[in-house]
């Protein structure tokens, strides 16, 4: 992508584009594993343990634009979100993301127990690309965001449970990725940092951010989502209008009378 | 928030300068996790060699008559057996690159081999903090030194090299077959004494001396051995060592992209 210098006027252009994308897992994960099914072409393999987590999942997202992903337990939506993220990598299809992404998946992941704060902060936050003058530059905020003003030289191992991913969350939405991947991480925490951490995932949507939301209450994904995917047993089953996905997702499921 | 729009301050670097970049934090990591949670620190990855190499001269030198290496015996050890520490740590921590920072793995995108890289680098820059060690010893026993000395940097490359490509094969494999992690460990403790460390290439009888020649370590401690010790030189091995290096690294390249999709569904 060379069109850096027209890259506010063209809003339609896409950033992710899936397409005919497939993913299969192990049904059971202690199952016996062969020399030979590492290695034999992936067409020639016998798998009768392996399920399609998503099959034939085509769909693209335009800059700016915020999607919620709806789907039961299991119905692959968090693998949907770790291969937009580029963490896991698909059988068959392809995923194109052309811009920097954010992801605010498993966020404590990267920070290790016996470093300090300080020292976490600017590992996780160069891991995600920044350098360290940039991570400089908004180091206070981070930590000001993240209300432990006090613990910055304390190791990690020993904050609280809590405090440990207001940090991380402080951290991996300080990132300047244009994409913002978001999975439920956002359940943990108090009330009052969960009110904060949307109220900071509104503002960057304000900016201009793209958003690629997994979450199972409706609120949020009608606070934040103007489109919706739908995955139903590996299947994109409906791509539009979060309102409609959700109505459909509903009568599905009958979760709401 | 400091920045209100979506374009980034400071141009988004290149994809090597961003491997370069992850790979060097990770290294620093690995080393400032080791340095900050041990009161000797640094001193540990000079002691086990250096406890080994006291062991080996005592019973070669005290014990049995030395038969075997050159004249200071202490010096010719360290040559070999520094190196060794580099070489046997890389491999054995690479049977836990992907388990031990599973997480770490799961939640970002940077290239996979980095997580082979890291161990390889953090186990090299350890090695060359404890050369000084060395020159200590060379200094304190008199050791003759040749301009052979330059050899150390292609030997660092190659075993640089020799070190990734088993990485590359072990690291992802182990996650699918646990037991390598065991089995790894017993072909270490077996290919010490199967490579020239407490001896020489040479002092090997007929056969073995041919077939010592295919350990890939055989050529590259003789190139470390050069600067103080000229007759332990020996370009046949060296050779091996080189056309090995490439073959093992190339097959870790294929082994390590045949698996990486695998490994990361199943971490």
């Amino acid at each position: 992508m060379s069109a850096v210098t027209s890259e506010r006027t063209e809003t339609a252009e896409s950033v992710i584009a899936v397409s005919g994308v497939g993913i299969r897992f192990r049904r059971n994960k202690r199952g016996r594993r062969t020399f030979k099914d590492l290695f034999a072409g992936s067409k020639r393999r016998s798998r009768p343990n392996e399920f399609w987590a998503l099959r034939d999942v085509s769909f693209e997202v335009r800059r700016g634009e915020a999607i919620g992903v709806v789907g039961r337990n299991g119905q692959g939506k968090s693998t949907l979100l770790k291969l937009v993220a580029g963490v896991v990598l698909p059988d068959e299809g392809r995923v194109a993301v052309t811009e920097g992404v954010a992801p605010l998946i498993e966020i404590t992941g990267g920070f290790v127990d016996d470093l300090t704060v300080r020292d976490n902060v600017y590992l996780t936050a160069g891991l995600h690309g920044m350098t360290r003058a940039e991570i400089a530059a908004r180091f206070d905020d981070m930590i000001d965001f993240a209300e432990i003003g006090d613990f910055v030289d304390t190791p990690y191992k020993h904050l609280s449970s809590g405090m440990k991913v207001r940090i991380a969350f402080s951290v991996v939405s300080s990132l300047e990725e244009p994409i913002l991947l978001v999975d439920e991480v956002l359940a943990v925490g108090d009330k009052a940092f969960k009110e904060k951490c949307y109220a900071r995932i509104e503002q960057l949507l304000a900016a201009g951010r793209t958003l690629f939301f997994v979450s199972h209450n409706e609120r949020d994904l009608k606070r934040f989502c103007e489109r919706g995917l739908y995955l139903d047993r590996g299947q994109l089953v409906l791509d539009g209008p979060i309102t409609e996905v959700l109505d459909r997702y509903n009568r599905d499921h009958g979760t709401k009378a | 928030m400091t920045s209100a729009t979506v374009q980034r301050l400071i141009p988004r670097r290149s994809a090597g300068a961003r491997y370069r970049h992850s790979l060097w934090l990770l290294t620093s990591r690995d080393l400032r996790v080791r340095y900050s949670t041990s009161a000797l620190g640094y001193l540990w990855s000079i002691l086990d060699p250096l406890a080994m190499s006291a062991i080996y001269w005592f019973v070669f030198t005290q014990v049995f008559g030395r038969g075997v290496g050159h004249e200071p015996y202490i010096v010719f050890l360290l040559t070999a057996l520094l190196p060794w520490t580099w070489f046997n740590g890389a491999v054995s921590d690479s049977t836990r690159a992907f388990l031990k920072d599973a997480k770490l793995v799961r939640s970002t995108a940077i290239p996979r081999s980095i997580w082979v890289g890291r161990i390889v680098l953090s186990k090299g820059i350890e090695f060359l903090l404890s050369l000084p060690v060395l020159a200590l010893f060379a200094i304190a026993a008199g050791a003759e030194v040749s301009w052979q000395l330059v050899y150390f940097v292609p030997a660092i490359l190659l075993q640089a090299g020799l070190t990734m490509g088993l990485g590359l094969i072990i690291a992802p494999l182990v996650v699918f077959f646990r037991d390598l992690e065991r089995a790894v460990k017993l072909v270490l403790r077996f290919a010490f004494y199967a490579s020239p460390v407490i001896y020489g290439l040479g002092d090997l009888p007929g056969d073995f001396r041919t077939l010592g020649a295919f350990n890939p370590l055989a050529g590259i401690f003789s190139l470390y051995r050069a600067g103080f010790f000229p007759q332990e030189l020996d370009w046949t091995a060296v050779g091996i060592s080189t056309a090995l290096t490439v073959v093992i690294l190339a097959l870790g390249a294929v082994v390590f992209r045949r698996c990486e999709r695998a490994v990361l569904k199943e971490i």
